[in-house]
């Protein structure tokens, strides 16, 4: 019996610690710098790579067709946006993927830098489960937005620019209307 | 509904024991396109828990689980009502979904998800499914979710979860049932 409820004890623990992990990631959470490998193989910070008015940070998959479906929109908004102080991230955590094929798929179709999140953890930090899913920080490294970069993976049948949006209000100094949205695509093939 | 069904036979050229080619016909399984209207009228309860898997043939995981289900419906079938629903390309509909269903052996009822806002639809299923394929939710006789998991199923895990719905339906039957 007092197994049992020690075994209970801990299970109810790792419940809350799980709630609470989750629970730590929202709109409004800070961001603290991290290091990662990029796709070359060199350490970078999170700071190093962050933009003066703000980051995007996207998760990806090198096999995710949804992912290729945003490859073209993703690079025009790096494009769109760079110039006005805001990077892109790319983080790779899927661990079926290798680090050769992140390298040249990056090389291959990204204009911004692709990072390697060997065992997840930076997708388990944001509790991130889907590529491609936005992260977009604030220049005060805020979360402002959670989500997808559209709403559809055909882009001329996207009919609401999320993360357009929600750039362009946090740009102007506005209130994002609609903070989360869903990611549709693939789900980050995590190794636990 | 305005559903619109497939259910196109194909002709596969296949090798027969004596190693000359040979064509089969075979029919493809009937696929129902569904819009986001249609497909929630689809998970209303019915009195039976529901399964409902979504999922794609360009999804890794999808494939790598789909005999799983298929064993899952084959020992279900009757006890609960389980469906699938593709969130493949429209291009994708005529041939290489019910290929894809019919290597499986799926029996379960097939549907196609159409609709131009995928990111509307994701959010009124569940706030438990970000985005990502696969996704399963699991539905009691009352409608209510009871079990969703994102990402690829732990079918012991699954198969419990139904059990309990199976446990949950008995116990509520006893309870009106007249001596």
């Amino acid at each position: 019996m007092k197994k049992l409820n020690v075994l209970f004890v801990a299970i109810l623990a790792l419940a809350v610690l799980a709630v609470t992990a989750n629970a730590q990631f929202k709109i409004g959470s800070e961001v603290e710098s991290f290091t990662l490998s990029d796709s070359n193989g060199t350490e970078r910070t999170f700071d190093g790579l962050k933009g003066k008015n703000g980051t995007i940070v996207v998760f990806l998959s090198v096999r995710c067709p949804v992912v290729k479906a945003y490859d073209e929109r993703l690079n025009k908004i790096t494009e769109d946006y760079s110039a006005k102080g805001i990077n892109v991230v790319g983080i790779n955590s899927n661990y079926t993927e290798t680090a050769e094929k992140i390298k040249k798929h990056t090389e291959d179709n990204y204009k911004f830098t692709v990072l390697i999140d060997k065992g997840n953890v930076i997708a388990d930090k944001f509790s991130a489960s889907a590529t491609p899913e936005i992260f977009f920080f604030d220049k005060a490294g805020k979360l402002v937005y959670h989500g997808g970069i559209d709403n559809n993976k055909n882009s001329e049948e996207a009919t609401n620019n999320y993360l357009r949006d929600a750039l362009d209000a946090n740009l102007a100094g506005k209130v994002i209307v609609k903070a989360e949205t869903r990611a549709f695509g693939c789900t980050i093939k995590k190794q636990n | 509904m305005t559903a619109f069904c497939l259910a196109p036979s194909v002709a596969f050229a296949q090798k027969n024991k004596t190693g000359t080619k040979k064509k089969n016909v075979v029919i493809l399984p009937k696929i129902t396109v569904v819009n986001g209207d249609e497909l929630k009228n689809l998970l209303k309860s019915t009195g039976k828990p529901l399964l409902v898997n979504f999922w794609a043939t360009w999804c890794d995981p999808c494939r790598e689980e789909f005999p799983d289900l298929v064993k899952i419906d084959n020992d279900y079938r009757g006890k609960i009502d389980f469906i699938t629903v593709s969130l493949d390309d429209l291009e994708d509909l005529k041939f290489v979904v019910p290929k894809f269903l019919w290597k499986m052996k799926a029996k379960m009822p097939a549907y196609f998800l159409k609709t131009v806002d995928e990111e509307k639809i994701i959010s009124e299923i569940s706030d438990d499914w970000q985005g990502g394929l696969p996704f399963t939710i699991l539905y009691n006789s009352a409608g209510k979710v009871v079990y969703s998991r994102a990402g690829k199923i732990k079918t012991d895990i699954l198969r419990a979860e139904i059990d309990k719905t199976q446990n949950s339906n008995t116990l509520e039957t006893q309870k009106v049932s007249p001596k």
